[in-house]
């Protein structure tokens, strides 16, 4: 079976990496844990590391450069100095992009989402201080639109993750957020818990976040951002309820299909869409 | 040249941090603020082009889509201006993140002596006097320990000038200088002692000036220019004599008196006779206790291949004085102990407790911090410490009491895992070896924290040194985690420890020991700005900083890593086998001290303990009648703030990262009712488990300390059984927090009650470590939580805090996939109680409603209850149990309730089917605390394998869960007496505090 290699950013306050990199592994992904100096060449010798070997590029979870200046800003204006033409060419050689919580925060600063006209380096939206004003660890569910083009999501309609945030309110200009619902780009909406749209409501939206949106990708579909965290639903386990479905289950006389969580179907479907690329 | 940018939200934008502050301004003060934006403020004190400046405006620090900035004053249609910035020397993490940036972007470093500061200006809108404005800075913005603020009115602002700049630079324009101390007679040095503030102990001052005067020290001294002792030196000393370093209270001798039987009983050493004593037996028992009692926290056995490390310790007296930085402080503190353990294990989690006044105190007394602002700032520390590291935080305890308003407690909690070999050898044993070079890693050193260890070991009082006071950076620190692992699995550590009270003065000089001595050269210390002592330089606490042995063959990789990972790691000594620790400052010797000093018999602390029996202190169970409306009594139970719904604190802690998350601390259809305890699967491809729980029970001190410790060991293994928990790996974690035992009849004329309390405690943690078989993995003690609160007429008041213990179980579990939770199932599910109801509710919850305490505590039988416990294991084991809870504060009515709301279904329960409820009145057998008792559901189908399993134990068969959502309970003669529906009593339950965020 064709290797598909997949990179997870680490270091500089990053901190999803370990669950990220073993997603991408129960995946069927070879992934690997790189530091950001290893790519962008303070790193020396033997720790020196670049993009071209890699298909999947993850901006994984964490507080990057500490969050003090805005979420993931300093780390896109590094990486923007660094790798700004790596990261275009990256995408544009067709591989794939996935930024989770502070991933996505870092890729709507980078610009290479939205990415319009796939120009990739364009700020068009925000992601800002939940309205609540503090960071929340909860469940939410999540209706994802079948009809983006992003490759990610492939067979999804719904799905329930966590959301671990303090700025995860996306905003944009109103033609943006047109643009985007026109494009098909919103990837990922917060869903009430019969899975209709929030419509801004606490707590099923968060944040408060325009439009309920949750994920976007580019127009390619081969670069994702959102809010919550796929890697920290990778085991059945993880789900808040799983005791509940397993005394269910038990009193069928039957055990869960699978050991894995929901969240690696995410991961299952970049690498599927390579191998069959 | 200064420059300042000012960055705001676009006008169209909401903005939560100023909406925060304006509810909180009203909630309260009462304030009508109409309005509150903030304003975010970076001073750059360097030299930088207009170019420059515009790319560091456009290019990092404006979003072009919600924010506007310039480098001039950007505040608009205000009534009043609050600026808060740090104080000089106080940690600003936004400002060295920021330098970062500026430096990456223009590809070349700040100059010597240029610095970016942040800081904020808050634009208020509202008729407000200024009074009121003072009170907004004062007590919502700024804490005067750390930040500096000013106001400015509308009518005063000169839109030119704007704020001004305000540059916190640090300038000593001191040259550093040792200074010899005379020790012509103990007088003297005591005078000094206490003029330097050294807290030199009395007793220790003729054996410290003994050691001086010696012909042969001093011959030795004299071939490296000293002779009489140096400050550094004797801050050295006074370090690593302080309670917090060397637990002087707990290896005390303790002349113990019954003032009812006039028994007295001698007790030497506490911490010999009841903590080190029933551990090294249980590690001859039980396999898996890999290390215990010497390193900075315990080790057990995980699985094969992997040990899990913990320790917990409190952080009282700067949460105290500053909540926020406090808090912070200690979670990133704790999070190195683990770090330093063995040769460095990996974060798996963090825990807290958090005991204060009451949220809404509104008494005569003056805490330096009112409740509910130190509760706020605790949090919020606790918060972005552990949220900011990328440690998971799936469990805490919070507990009012106005007892807590002299000082407050915070516990913190963590736990790793390390791989059990690193190369060849067993990862937690470690060494240092002459020729190891001393590396510091991680934050530079500075003024701050200069006497913590001395300060906490004293009562709060106006005069302590608010010098102690900073502000942890979980940024910092978890780079330098990230590279200390890598460096640790390239076998580079050959030890390493952390860098906590006392700084280097205690990491090196502790881990000077293995080698037999050390040489350092403190200019060599990277340093925050000039002008530190050196004996500052040696005991700063400076956070973020590890000592770590290398080996010269691993040195350059060791610092090839610490450069790929951007950790500053400094080589600063070597170890030696000398006999001496000998500290140089460019060449001179300013320390020069045998090793052993600190091993020579120092006097053992003495203590008179006296105790007096609850009954003969008059206390007395309360004269109360059979209650009419016991609904509405449940309700008001469910309402208390200790058994209320505190859901806000959990939301704000990430407990999932690292994806490890089995049970979480919330739990329930609704996901809002606390759980028993947390699991976590630390290790993403196996099934194994490391479940963990904590239990505080400090209202039973009132009564008797003895039942209040084995109460809370007990609950804390119940908690962690009903997950799960296997009985067999019990790890133990005790955190003492005592108010002064010391006597003094002025001072302290209760200290040898306390003491007698103290002794008691000991004694229960003993039994029931024994009885349950708990080796201690680690404890701390936190003595002097005492503070003297100003009264209404300029007296001071002391204020001590109950007898607290924080216990933490840790147990493995074998197969998650087994893992119960405490949240009825399905309807039709029976009900059983496990354990027996006693007449128990001294010291309780309901007591305590009803304005009494009571005389009948409750109280554990290890013997009888370790039966049931087995039984329970083995029953969740073979699948037969739906749900399970630990019956805790507040009795089986609350509990009952409890497990109904988080299933959202109702119940129907016959007290007559209580173990032990017949010789009870309803009130009694709704509210008693016994110990030993779990409230379990199970599938009719199980029923009868269950109760096999069970059998011989004292369990009862209670009721059925029901979909039709009442909550009824029967009295012993089947009487209803509650009958409500569940989701009013939820609504009653939430309503304290259910709206915060």
């Amino acid at each position: 079976m064709k290797r598909i290699k997949a990179l997870v950013l680490t270091g500089f306050g990053l901190n999803c990496d370990y669950e990220t990199d073993f997603s991408l592994k129960l995946a069927g992904a070879e992934s690997h844990r790189i530091h950001i100096n290893e790519l962008i060449g303070v790193a020396r010798g033997s720790d020196r590391v670049t993009l071209g070997q890699f298909q999947i590029l993850v901006f994984g979870g964490g507080f990057s450069w500490a969050d003090d200046h805005g979420a993931g800003v300093l780390m896109a204006a590094k990486l923007k100095r660094h790798l700004g033409a790596e990261l275009k060419r990256f995408v544009r050689d067709g591989n794939l992009v996935i930024g989770i919580c502070n991933g996505f925060q870092a890729l709507v600063n980078l610009g290479l989402l939205p990415g319009f006209d796939e120009a990739y380096d364009q700020r068009l939206v925000a992601i800002t201080y939940n309205d609540a004003g503090n960071f929340v660890d909860a469940w939410v569910t999540l209706r994802v639109n079948e009809a983006a083009a992003c490759v990610f999501t492939k067979g999804l309609s719904e799905m329930e993750l966590p959301v671990r945030h303090g700025e995860g309110k996306v905003v944009a200009e109103m033609d943006t957020i047109k643009a985007l619902l026109e494009n098909r780009q919103v990837v990922m909406q917060y869903a009430g818990e019969d899975g209709t749209a929030a419509q801004g409501k606490w707590p099923f939206n968060p944040n408060g976040s325009i439009q309920d949106i949750a994920g976007i990708c580019d127009p390619t579909g081969r670069v994702f951002g959102l809010m919550p965290h796929p890697e920290a639903f990778n085991h059945f386990t993880n789900h808040p309820n799983w005791t509940n479905q397993r005394e269910a289950l038990s009193r069928q006389g039957k055990t869960p299909v699978s050991q894995d969580g929901e969240g690696i179907r995410i991961f299952q479907n970049a690498v599927e869409y390579l191998r069959g690329r | 040249m200064a420059f300042r940018l000012e960055i705001r939200l676009k006008r169209e934008l909401a903005d939560a941090e100023g909406a925060g502050v304006q509810r909180k301004a009203r909630e309260y003060f009462g304030f009508q603020v109409e309005d509150i934006r903030v304003i975010r403020i970076l001073t750059m004190d360097a030299q930088l082009s207009d170019d420059q400046l515009r790319q560091i405006q456009t290019e990092i620090f404006t979003n072009p889509v919600t924010e506007e900035s310039a480098y001039a004053p950007v505040a608009r249609d205000f009534d009043w201006l609050i600026w808060v910035g740090f104080r000089p020397g106080v940690r600003d993490t936004g400002g060295s993140t920021a330098r970062e940036a500026v430096e990456d972007l223009l590809g070349t470093p700040l100059g010597p002596g240029e610095a970016i500061y942040t800081s904020k200006l808050y634009e208020i809108r509202g008729k407000l006097t200024e009074e009121a404005v003072d009170r907004i800075a004062g007590e919502l913005l700024a804490n005067e320990v750390i930040q500096q603020w000013k106001i400015f009115k509308r009518e005063d602002w000169d839109p030119g000038q704007g704020i001004g700049f305000l540059i916190p630079k640090v300038m000593l324009n001191h040259e550093p200088e040792v200074t010899f101390i005379s020790i012509d007679s103990d007088d003297q040095l005591k005078q000094i002692s206490l003029a330097r503030n050294l807290a030199l102990q009395d007793r220790d001052i003729p054996i410290i000036r003994e050691y001086f005067l010696r012909a042969d020290v001093q011959k030795e001294r004299e071939t490296v220019g000293l002779n009489l002792p140096t400050d550094v030196e004797l801050e050295y000393i006074s370090q690593a004599r302080s309670d917090h370093c060397n637990h002087n209270t707990f290896r005390g001798f303790f002349t113990y008196r019954d003032l009812c039987t006039g028994e007295e009983t001698s007790v030497d050493s506490l911490f010999r006779t009841c903590i080190e004593a029933p551990t090294l037996k249980m590690m001859e028992e039980k396999d898996w206790v890999v290390s215990v009692l010497w390193d900075n926290a315990g080790v057990g056995r995980f699985d094969q291949d992997h040990y899990y490390v913990i320790t917990g310790e409190t952080h009282n007296s700067p949460s105290n004085m500053e909540a926020y930085g406090g808090a912070i402080t200690g979670i990133v503190g704790i999070y190195r102990d683990p770090m330093g353990t063995g040769k460095g294990s990996k974060l798996i989690s963090g825990m807290y407790g958090f005991c204060v006044g009451d949220r809404d105190y509104d008494g005569p007394l003056k805490p330096h911090l009112h409740p509910r602002r130190l509760l706020d700032g605790i949090i919020e520390g606790v918060r972005d410490g552990g949220n900011k590291s990328g440690i998971p935080t799936p469990f805490g305890l919070l507990l009012f009491d106005e007892r807590y308003t002299g000082k407050c407690l915070v516990f913190v909690t963590a736990l790793g895992i390390m791989p059990a070999r690193i190369g060849e050898q067993s990862s937690h044993e470690k060494t240092t070896s002459p020729g190891d070079f001393i590396v510091m890693s991680g934050g530079r050193v500075g003024k701050d924290g200069i006497h913590g260890v001395t300060a906490a070991s004293e009562g709060y009082s106006e005069h302590t040194p608010a010098g102690h006071v900073q502000i942890g950076d979980p940024y910092t620190q978890k780079k330098m985690h990230d590279f200390l692992l890598e460096a640790r699995d390239e076998g580079l550590i050959a030890f390493i420890t952390d860098n906590g009270g006392g700084g280097l003065s205690s990491s090196v000089g502790e881990s000077a020991r293995f080698s037999n001595g050390c040489r350092v050269a403190l200019e060599k210390v990277p340093l925050k700005y000039d002008g530190l002592d050196q004996w500052e330089i040696w005991i700063s606490e400076s956070q973020e900083r590890m000592t770590i042995a290398v080996k010269p063959e691993h040195l350059d990789r060791f610092m090839a890593l610490s450069a790929k990972h951007s950790v500053e790691s400094t080589i600063i000594g070597e170890y030696t086998d000398s006999g001496y620790l000998h500290l140089t400052y460019k060449g001179k010797t300013c320390a020069y001290i045998r090793m052993e000093l600190l091993e020579s018999d120092f006097p053992q602390w003495e203590f008179e303990a006296e105790w007096a029996p609850p009954q003969i202190r008059g206390l007395a169970e309360p004269v109360i009648s059979e209650p009419r409306d016991h609904n509405a009594l449940l309700g008001a139970m469910l309402s208390r703030p200790n058994l209320c719904c505190r859901n806000w604190i959990q939301r704000q802690y990430d407990h999932e990262v690292q994806g490890t998350s089995v049970i979480k601390p919330l739990v329930g259809k609704y996901r809002d009712v606390p759980s028993d305890a947390a699991v976590i699967r630390p290790l993403l491809d196996s099934h194994r488990g490391l479940a963990v729980s904590q239990a505080l029970n400090p209202f039973y001190s009132v009564i008797d300390t003895y039942h209040m410790t084995s109460a809370t060991i007990d609950e804390a293994v119940r908690r962690a059984l009903a997950v799960g928990g296997d009985p067999h790996h019990l790890g133990g974690v005790d955190n003492f927090c005592w108010p002064t035992i010391e006597y003094d009849p002025v001072k302290n004329p209760d200290g040898k009650y306390k003491a007698a309390q103290l002794v008691r405690s000991n004694w229960a943690l003993r039994d029931l470590c024994l009885g349950y078989g708990i080796p201690l993995l680690s404890g701390k003690d936190s003595m002097y939580i005492d503070g003297h609160l100003r009264g209404p007429y300029g007296e001071r008041r002391k204020v001590s805090g109950l007898p607290t213990l924080l216990f933490t179980v840790s147990s493995v579990v074998p197969d998650i996939g087994r893992c119960v939770t405490m949240d009825a199932k399905f309807p039709g599910d029976l009900i059983y109680v496990l354990g027996a109801t006693r007449n128990e509710l001294g010291g309780g919850e309901f007591y305590q409603m009803m304005e009494a305490t009571g005389l009948h505590v409750p109280e554990v039988h290890p013997e009888k209850f370790r039966p049931l416990y087995l039984a329970l294991y083995e029953a969740i084991s073979q699948g037969l149990i739906a749900s399970c809870h630990a019956v805790s504060r507040g009795g089986l009515a609350v509990h009952l309730a409890l497990v109904a709301m988080a299933g959202d279904v109702g119940m129907e329960v016959d007290l007559g089917g209580v173990a032990g409820a017949e010789g009870l009145t309803p009130a009694q057998a709704l509210y008693s605390e016994s110990c030993g008792r779990f409230i379990i559901t199970a599938a009719p189908e199980k029923a009868h394998r269950l109760e096999e399993v069970f059998s011989g134990c004292e369990i009862g068969r209670v009721g059925i869960v029901t979909q039709k959502p009442d909550f009824i309970i029967k009295d012993q003669d089947g009487k209803r007496i509650i009958d409500v529906v569940q989701n009013r009593l939820k609504a009653e339950w939430k309503r304290p505090f259910g709206g915060l965020v």
